[in-house]
Formats: C-alpha cells, structure tokens, sequence
C-alpha cells in the first residue's frame, strides 16, 4: 500500500502530498531533504545496456564501518560535522551487503576475497584462483585446479585491463586480476619451494602482458621484478634470486616503465604498448606521508586516459591496499587519509567515464575488528575523543564523555592490536589500563586508537562489506549477496546482448 | 633499582647539550617529509639528542642494536617475509646490551646524533641516522 502512494506521489508531485497531510514537520530541512530521496529513488531506471567499460574499486580492509569512518574524516576535513557528508560512491544508486567469508574462513584474507572477485566462485584464505580443492601450497594440485580470470574474459572480447594498487603489485587484491597461485606469498622466485613448477606471481603479471592480458599496471612491488643483485632508483635491492630482470624483460616487451612521480607524469597513452609504473621496492607510501609517487586517484586519470584508446572497451581494477594495513596498525588516522584518496580516485573515475557505458563498483574485500563508541555529540572527531551531546544545540559541547574509570574514550577502536591496553610484563603475563588521553593526543595523525587484546597486528573481521554501483546491469546489486556475485554481475554485463 | 632505572639515569645527570629545553623531540620530526633530514636534524647532528619513538623487536638478542621507530611496529600477518623497515627510522646504539621494552611502550632514547649512510658491519643494517652511545627509558 505504501508503495503505491509513494509510486501516487510521484505523478502528483510530492510537494502535494506533503501539503495536503499539512504535516508540522514538512517545512524542515530534513523533511524537504528526505522527500528529495525518494523523488530521485523513483526515478531511477535499470540500466540493461552492455557495459562497454567495467571498473572494479576495491579499499582493501573498508568494511561498512570503516567507509562510515572515512564519510566522517571527509566531511569533517571539510569543516563539517562529518555525519552529513556523502561520498562519491554513496550516490550510486545500486547497494548491497556483501558476505566476505572464504571456502575455509569465517575470517578472510585478501587472497579468496579478491579470487570471489574475479573468478566467480570463493576460495581457500591464501590462495588466489585456486579452486577450493587444492590445499594451501599444494604446488603440484594447483596446475590443474586454476581458474579462468575475469580479465582473460574481458581480453577474449577485446578490451584492455589494467589492475592499480596502492600496495605492491604483487598483493592479493591486485595479483586475483592476473595470477593463479597456492600461496599468496610466492610474490617472486625466491618465496617458491624447491621443485615448484608454479610460476611467482611477479613473473605472472609479465606472461599476463606479454600474452595482451594486463595493458596496466600501477603500484608498488618493485623488489619482486628485480634479482638482488639489481639496486633500483632508490637504492633498494631486487629479491629474485633467478636473475631474472623482469623490469627490464618488460622494456623489451615494449612496455613503458616508471619509478616515480616525474617519469609517471610524462606516461604517452595511446601506442598501444603496455605500461608498468613501480613506485616502491615494496608497498607504495601512505596518503598521509606520500613524496614522489602518483595518488590513487592520478593513477586512476592517467589508466583510464591509456584504457580509454580502445573502442572496444575495458575492465580496471582499482584498490585502495593501505586502507588495510593502517587498520593492521591500529593507526585510524592513515586509514581514513587513504580512505579519502580512494574516494577522490572513484570521484575522478565518475568524471572521466559515462554511467550510460561503464559499470563502476566500490567494494572491500572484507572490514576489520574496529569498533565505535557511544554516545558521541555530533562533530565529534572520527579521530579523537567521544564528546558529549549538546542538549542546547546541534555540535558536542567540548567536555569528554568519561569511561567508569573517570577516563575519555575516543570515537572509534579496535577489539585487538598494537593499540592494546594490556601491555606485556617482565615476566611475560599482559596486564594494564587504560592511559589518560587529551584530544590532541588523539588526533595527532601517529596515534594508535586503544584495543583490547594485544596483538602485533589487528585482524580483519569477518563482518559484511558493503557494494555501491551505478551504471550497466549495477541494480543486480541488491540485498544480501556472496562476495563471488560480484564477478558475475560483471560478467553479465558486458555480455549481455 | 632494575637495569631500566640504571639506564635512565644518565639521562637526568647529563643534562644533554642538544636536547630542545621543551623535552625529546618526536622521531618524525628528525625527517622533512620527502625524508630528507629536518632542521632540527642538522642542527643537532653530533650532539647529544633525546628521541622519543618506540622499540621495534630486536634483530638479535643480547645486542647493543635496535630500531627506533614513530609508531609501534606492528607485524602485518600477510605481509611478506623480510618486510623491509619503514624509510623513516632510526638506529640506535645502546651503552649497554639492551633491555628489550615492548614494541609498543613509548620509550626515549638519548644519544649522539649521527647523519649520513651506513651499513652496520655485523648486522649489514643499513641507517641513514642513528643515535650512538645511547641510553632509554619508558615514557
């Protein structure tokens, strides 16, 4: 019955309605807000086109709290109270919550998350499109039980791939667009075990360009291409131990490669040739501490600028890697300053392309064990101390909300990390309290959000994330779905007659 | 009195001839951000500075050596073996063989201040800056 008053509404104009209940509330900003929601929910219409171009955005570790933590960081970076400000992805019309675990964890990791991805079907944490009867490292199983890649698909059709991401190359998330392997840390030779006949993955991303796969490919990993005898532009050694130079094996390729922000700026698209940028010797910089390497969202312009040549289209694959492991820190500031760099790249992508004929996707691969306090004022920074409420008023009132132990308590924390409370003994037992903390303390951009159980390095969680979409086919996106949906909403839509 | 408070001791008695009248300076705050040294680097370089940091685990036991980084290191699982340090660290020289504090209890270091490349003969650890000479203490 509601829906068809609502669906009433929209021919008679919802103005109408609004005056003719003659509710006290619909002057208010938040009445005339939400009436705005529901006129352009009504007028959105599936898009059954083919989807020409597919561009996969992944924030490695940003589950629906911590994209909830970045909307506050973003709005509040921009003088606002943080709760009202909508991020780019957050105005696509297609959501759904996304089930992350893997064939054999309640808790994944990156490796089966990304393979749901790209594969179709879910795997085994660790490995990467590796079907799910083959245990970890089982090199021998492993040849016969790989799977068949969205990109290699995509290729078939003629559009070109380019897989960017902030960590190295080499990692999980972007490895699942190119590489098949038992262990996701074979990253080069070096890591394989003796008589293994699996190829590393670095040595993969070369095969994978020089088989017209991977067009480009940005991000950090530069240890992995290069033999230790080799130092790289920042006096870093190689770690291969085969001496094989696949820099320079890619340059013979005749791919374009880069090492640093000056040499990315002077990247020529349009040749046709293959371009590898590897701004590290191992993952890229933090947003927060960057010098001399591209932004994500650079590297968004300058792969959708090379992809777009090809009238044929293509797929990308975007991720955000360090959102992850400043959460493994128990470091919220860097997440957030990362979560704000994924944001302006997926801004730069919806500039650059059309909603008509590219399929965009903003996901993570799975969210982390941070949490949030209550009850917080609002403008309360995502960052520090959990103020109170404002009775008077809309912004919190400056005075800290106190714990029993007469203590503040930031907005957010962890359940487990290198922020624990309980710190190890002489004798080798944990025990503690929690420190005194001030807002400046807090916010200052080094700072370890308080945890519960000590660990060098928080974990992920197995919660759900969440998937925003416009664009071709994106309003399969609905309801609660398994990660490896995703590969086949994509699939669909650029097949789709 | 434990070894901690024997090697915090110094620090009070030496009175530190580079140490800013304010306190330690942070670890972070020896870099500029394109990781060249900062002022307050070059103008302490030989002297006597007080950093303040934390503890990475040590490379090996019963050492005088460790790393001195800004925040704890923590050990990400599905990083890969070998994780290289972060580029702005600092090597520290202790006094004495090192009482290990945890990676991640604030500590200051106080030592001579020593800029430019080198690769420690026994360890191969390459630093830019280190802390020679050096004694600590928990915050």
């Amino acid at each position: 019955m509601k829906q068809i008053l609502l669906s009433t509404a929209a021919v008679l104009g919802l103005a109408t309605v609004a005056s003719a209940q003659d509710l006290p509330q619909a002057g208010s900003d938040w009445y005339q807000a939400a009436q705005d929601t529901i006129a352009e929910r009504l007028a959105v219409q599936p898009n059954t086109a083919t989807a020409k171009n597919v561009i996969l955005f992944t924030a490695d570790g940003n589950g629906v709290g911590t994209n909830y933590a970045i909307r506050l960081f973003s709005g509040q970076q921009e003088g606002g109270l943080g709760d009202e400000y909508v991020q780019p992805h957050e105005t696509f019309p297609h959501v759904a919550l996304v089930k992350t675990y893997s064939s054999n964890g309640q808790t994944p990791d990156s490796a089966p998350t990304a393979m749901a991805m790209n594969s179709g079907v879910k795997g085994k944490n660790g490995m990467i499109n590796i079907m799910d009867t083959v245990a970890v490292e089982d090199c021998a199983a492993g040849a016969d039980a790989g799977t068949k890649l969205f990109s290699e698909i995509a290729t078939e059709m003629g559009k070109s791939v380019g897989v960017i991401s902030t960590a190295r190359i080499t990692h999980a998330t972007p490895a699942a667009v190119y590489a098949r392997t038992v262990s996701r840390d074979w990253e080069d030779n070096s890591a394989l075990p003796e008589g293994c006949e699996q190829k590393d993955i670095a040595a993969q991303l070369i095969d994978q360009m020089q088989a017209g796969v991977i067009d480009v490919a940005f991000g950090g990993g530069r240890a992995h291409f290069l033999p230790t005898d080799v130092t790289d532009v920042e006096g870093k050694t190689g770690k291969r131990t085969d001496g094989r130079n696949l820099v320079e094996e890619a340059t013979g390729l005749g791919a374009q490669v880069v090492f640093g922000e000056e040499d990315f700026s002077a990247l020529t698209a349009g040749n046709n040739a293959p371009i590898l940028g590897l701004f590290e010797a191992s993952h890229m910089k933090y947003e927060h501490d960057r010098t001399g390497e591209p932004s994500l969202a650079e590297m968004t312009e300058a792969a959708i600028e090379a992809l777009s040549t090809n009238d044929e289209g293509f797929y990308l694959s975007i991720e955000a890697g360090r959102v992850d492991h400043a959460n493994h820190e128990g470091n919220l500031y860097r997440v957030l300053a990362d979560g704000k760099a994924f944001a302006d790249a997926i801004a730069k992508a919806m500039e650059l392309t059309n909603a008509e004929d590219t399929l965009i996707i903003v996901t993570a691969d799975h969210e982390h064990a941070i949490s949030f306090n209550g009850y917080c004022g609002r403008g309360s920074n995502i960052v520090g101390l959990c103020m109170e409420e404002n009775e008077a008023g809309i912004e919190h009132n400056g005075t800290p909300n106190l714990g029993a132990d007469g203590k503040p308590y930031t907005v957010a924390g962890y359940l487990n990390g290198a922020g624990s409370v309980l710190i190890e003994q002489a004798d080798g037992t944990f025990s503690g309290s929690r420190p005194d903390l001030t807002e400046e303390e807090a916010t200052d951009p080094d700072y370890l959000q308080q945890a519960l159980i000590p660990m060098s390095s928080e974990t992920h969680s197995g919660e759900d994330v969440a998937v925003f979409a416009r664009g071709p086919w994106s309003h399969l996106f609905g309801g609660v779905i398994e990660q490896n949906v995703i590969f086949h909403v994509m699939n669909h839509a650029v097949t789709a007659e | 009195m434990n070894r901690r408070h024997l090697l915090a001791l110094p620090l009070a008695l030496l009175a530190p001839r580079a140490v800013a009248q304010d306190g330690p300076i942070l670890l972070r705050d020896l870099y500029n951000k394109d990781l060249s040294f900062s002022d307050a680097a070059l103008s302490a370089e030989g002297g006597r500075l007080a950093v303040e940091g934390f503890m990475a685990p040590p490379l090996k036991a019963d050492s005088v050596f460790f790393v001195l980084t800004k925040r704890p290191m923590a050990v990400c699982p599905f990083c890969e073996p070998g994780m290289p340090w972060p580029d702005d660290i600092l090597a520290v020289y202790a006094k004495r063989i090192v009482d290990v504090v945890p990676f991640n209890v604030p500590i200051v270091v106080e030592g001579v201040l020593e800029l430019g490349d080198e690769v420690d003969p026994e360890l191969g650890f390459y630093s830019k800056v280190r802390l020679t000479d050096a004694t600590f203490r928990r915050i």
